[in-house]
């Protein structure tokens, strides 16, 4: 196994893990609370924050989580009665898009964090900066890029997986079965 | 002309097999750098707003508690019952997989996971027992579309909180039409079962009713806790989709025990990957709804439509084409998104009431799950039948008659919506 391979696997597990840790805590959290109001009458005033933005970063950690074992929706509507030959094109042209909004919104998520680290406000009601917990966001979205062109170098390199039959062709989002397979994380 | 670009880029990027949560954000991104004078900043902030939203927290947590009934064996026993109860009847076993995904339903807010958790055993199960495959994917594919209506449901929760319309009042209102729908199914499968001359199970006695029925209630109690905490006070939905969470993991783990807690991160991480999914869609539908109002279209084309002086009758079945248009395009929590902020403000005034409105708009979308090209319960269907995507529409398309006359009884007679929220006791929902 290269260093990268690994570093690849190691980053596959982080991903999992953090997005069932982030779901549990959530669920925990707004059970936890329920409990308390009931029996004690009682109850954390941070709760709510601080499962709003674990919400937060469990999708956005996800959807490149997503990219990778297959989870977005696509069509295949038209991609499925091309040649082959035009399918790898359009499947190109896809990914490029995807790439394209990856970068827009990397672009964007820069900024916000920007702003929010120049005002240098707290969160409500947790005693946590505004922009560390918003910087999630660009992280995310760099995250998001990686996998896809991960997807798409499995898809268009030479020694690609032997499944590679153009049912992939669907955008980049529908070739992680491989990935499952590549990064040994799962 | 904004408009004209947004939805160019849209169905470009779709048609071009870029997924749909992508192709929603790339036409938003593009149209608000275009024509406005906002920043990319405006969309990051919005995107990550998403999920602040209270109402929608409700959706990773009804994915959870779903995801561990899939997996904890409570459809077998929900199948099991629901044999007990129909299957001496001709045609019983596909009588009883209509059942399943009746009851499947009331535990799980979406559609294509009551596919997959009734359809992986009763599909196999009706073709071993001499039904035509074609005929069993057909039925498990529109019936589990009953996921959406019967509460609880992710469509639902969507809805309200967009439309601020109240979830719990919306819960209620869709269990009659439920009803309606699985009798419509049943009448239908009952008259194939003559015409066909369909097997029959053997009569379970009495006691195997009982036994299974007790069984089975594990898992019904569910959407008694969701309904009744949400009815009594006790919880907001969001509260009642946590509690229900966690009622699951229990069920699952410590009464039936098909579940080891070591099996739990497996599940956490499935929940965590649709969830993920879902609202990576939701967010961008978000981005494409506040394009829309930064530019105003929704008030324009409400006043448009307006204009046109249409009488209630005719403007219920316009609402239901542009739905059953969009459904047939999109992911349901995202044409919800977008079309109810538009279509809202007329339905109020020519005195179409909101839950009524989210009702027929729920039960579009469960059309819209059976529609090719973004049909997710042909896909699901197809890979748990060992069918294409092809044979499937050809064998779900003879059940579509019955979704739409569902729909134009739903739509018409508002009653079937709104009699049970009345019921119990919600005057404002006569309004």
């Amino acid at each position: 196994m290269t260093p990268l391979k690994r570093a690849s696997a190691w980053l596959d597990r982080a991903e999992e893990v953090f997005a069932a840790l982030a779901l549990g805590l959530m669920t925990a959290l707004t059970f936890v609370q329920v409990i308390l109001r009931y029996l004690f009458e009682t109850g954390f005033v941070w709760s709510l924050e601080a499962t709003t933005y674990t919400f937060g970063w469990l999708v956005v950690v996800g959807m490149a989580y997503g990219v990778r074992t297959r989870a977005h929706i696509a069509t295949d509507l038209l991609t499925r009665t091309l040649k082959p030959r035009a399918a790898q094109i359009v499947a190109c042209i896809a990914l490029a898009l995807c790439l394209a909004y990856c970068a827009l919104m990397l672009a964007g998520s820069f900024a916000f964090v920007d702003g929010l680290m120049r005002l240098g406000h707290d969160a409500q009601d947790i005693p946590v900066p505004r922009w560390l917990l918003a910087s999630i966001l660009p992280v995310g979205f760099a995250l998001l890029a990686l996998r896809f062109v991960q997807a798409g170098w499995r898809h268009f390199a030479p020694a690609a997986s032997p499944r590679s039959d153009g049912g992939v062709s669907a955008g980049a989002a529908r070739s992680g079965e491989d990935g499952n397979a590549a990064g040994g994380g799962s | 002309m904004s408009l004209v670009w947004l939805m160019i880029v849209l169905f470009v990027c779709l048609f071009l097999g870029v997924p749909i949560a992508i192709a929603l954000g790339l036409a938003s991104i593009t149209t608000l750098l275009l024509f406005t004078d906002h920043s990319l900043i405006v969309l990051a902030q919005r995107f990550f707003y998403t999920m602040q939203v209270y109402p929608l927290l409700a959706i990773p947590f009804f994915i959870l508690a779903g995801t561990f009934m899939t997996t904890g064996g409570v459809a077998r026993r929900m199948i099991d019952f629901a044999n007990a109860l129909v299957g001496h009847f001709r045609g019983g076993l596909a009588m009883a997989a209509l059942l399943a995904c009746a009851l499947f339903a009331a535990v799980s807010g979406s559609s294509p996971a009551t596919v997959v958790a009734v359809g992986t055993i009763m599909i196999a199960g009706m073709v071993a027992s001499g039904y035509r495959r074609e005929f069993a994917a057909g039925l498990i594919c529109n019936a589990g579309t009953l996921g959406i209506l019967i509460p609880p449901s992710i469509v639902m929760v969507v809805y309200g909180a967009v439309t601020e319309t109240s979830i719990g009042h919306l819960f209620i209102a869709g269990v009659l039409p439920g009803v309606v729908l699985v009798l419509a199914l049943m009448a239908v499968v009952a008259f194939r079962a003559r015409r066909d001359d369909l097997p029959r199970q053997p009569r379970a006695g009495f006691a195997t009713v009982l036994r299974t029925g007790r069984e089975a209630i594990w898992g019904l109690l569910l959407v008694v806790i969701i309904l009744g905490g949400i009815y009594l006070g006790a919880f907001t939905p969001t509260e009642a989709a946590a509690v229900s969470a966690v009622y699951a993991f229990v069920v699952a783990v410590f009464v039936y025990r098909d579940l080891k807690l070591r099996d739990v991160p497996r599940v956490l991480t499935e929940s965590a990957r649709i969830t993920a999914m879902l609202m990576f869609i939701i967010a961008n539908a978000f981005l494409f709804a506040f394009v829309l109002t930064t530019e105003q279209l929704p008030q324009q084309i409400s006043a448009w439509i307006i204009d046109l002086g249409l009488p209630p009758w005719a403007f219920l079945l316009v609402l239901n084409l542009i739905l059953l248009v969009a459904g047939n395009f999109m992911e349901p929590a995202s044409v919800i998104l977008i079309l109810a902020p538009i279509l809202f403000p007329i339905a109020t005034a020519l005195g179409v009431h909101p839950v009524h409105l989210g009702i027929i708009m729920t039960v579009n979308m469960e059309i819209g799950m059976i529609t090719p090209p973004v049909g997710l319960n042909l896909f699901v269907t197809a890979g748990i039948a060992d069918m294409s995507v092809a044979q499937v529409m050809r064998a779900a398309l003879p059940w579509l008659a019955v979704l739409i006359a569902v729909l134009l009884l739903i739509t018409y007679v508002p009653a079937i919506s709104l009699w049970l929220p009345v019921l119990v006791g919600w005057p404002d929902a006569a309004s």
